[in-house]
């Protein structure tokens, strides 16, 4: 990349090439930035969170009320309101997943990390997993497993006859749909973010270091857009991670919920 | 709002379904047949089935 800007070579535009990030230890494959990401995000929450509720107090410090803020959004907006009066043991495994995507979603824009580890769709895969494991797990223990799979299998109230249509839906919905749509979701919303502030702030580099002067002016436009988008990846950020937990919720009344 | 937001994703995995499942289907069939029109059949039936299920999961309230 370096030496196509010095000798002036037409610009190489951002690819998949540059989320192969090399290994920082022995070429191997478990000493990325994205598993050391991971491992930082588990420490930044821990520490975070151990400090804000270490001296809980009735009148809260800044600290206090910025952690219990975010404990309070995951636990009445996604917790009470969705799932319903059992909420209470799904709260710590939504909090979870909110806290880790999101941190993981921010370092995307961190200045020195930046690069959102779920843009590899492994990470996201993972996630999605667990909560496919706790929404199914669910419902069969509270349902039963024959009851359970007749809820997702046979719709009531339709012809018999249309079940040969609607029951493999029913089926590929529930168990390839919803995890597959939910890693991917956030993967590419990770993978495109980074793309896009990858082609505009490459390209005003690329523009600043050329020879010609009208190029280096316009090159503050591509860096100008570059911030922009860097607001809007943030906002992307917290809606993804939101939306990530806000769908395991979902799932997680649905399979709790008797209707079917 | 609890409804709406379920409804609104969950509309989406069937209509996506519906299209992958039959039009899959279909797409298998035409490349063991050598025909060429059960895809275009595979994704209307898959579409009309994910509208049913919507309809009876969601449009009965």
């Amino acid at each position: 990349m370096l030496n196509l800007l010095k000798s002036g070579e037409g610009f190489t535009p951002p690819g998949t090439k540059d989320f192969d990030l090399p290994s920082f230890f022995n070429n191997s494959p478990y000493f990325t930035k994205p598993i050391l990401e991971l491992f930082l995000a588990v420490i930044l929450i821990s520490v975070f969170f151990i400090l804000a509720s270490r001296k809980a107090a009735v009148v809260p410090s800044k600290l206090q009320f910025a952690g219990e803020s975010i404990y309070g959004f995951v636990r009445k907006g996604l917790g009470e309101d969705i799932i319903g009066p059992e909420f209470m043991r799904f709260v710590p495994f939504l909090f979870t997943l909110f806290t880790f995507i999101l941190v993981n979603n921010l370092f995307g824009i961190v200045p020195l990390i930046q690069f959102p580890s779920m843009s590899h769709v492994s990470f996201p895969y993972v996630l999605a997993f667990f909560t496919y494991g706790v929404f199914h797990y669910i419902g069969i223990k509270k349902q039963g497993f024959g009851h359970y799979m007749k809820g997702i299998m046979f719709l009531p109230g339709v012809p018999k006859f249309s079940y040969i249509l609607l029951t493999p839906l029913e089926i590929a919905t529930y168990f390839l749909i919803r995890p597959l749509t939910l890693s991917l979701r956030l993967f590419a919303n990770m993978f495109a973010g980074h793309l896009l502030l990858l082609v505009f702030i490459l390209g005003g580099e690329h523009m600043l270091m050329s020879d010609a002067i009208g190029l280096k002016v316009v090159s503050v436009f591509g860096f100008s857009i570059g911030i922009v988008m860097t607001f809007f990846e943030f906002m992307v950020q917290c809606l993804q991670a939101y939306i990530f937990t806000l769908l395991t919720a979902l799932y997680i009344a649905g399979a709790l919920a008797d209707e079917h | 709002m609890n409804k709406d937001e379920n409804a609104l994703w969950s509309i989406f995995g069937y209509l996506l379904s519906g299209l992958l499942v039959w039009g899959g289907v279909g797409w298998a069939l035409d490349r063991f047949l050598g025909t060429s029109f059960f895809l275009l059949i595979g994704l209307v039936v898959g579409a009309g089935a994910a509208i049913t299920i919507i309809w009876f999961r969601f449009g009965r309230e």
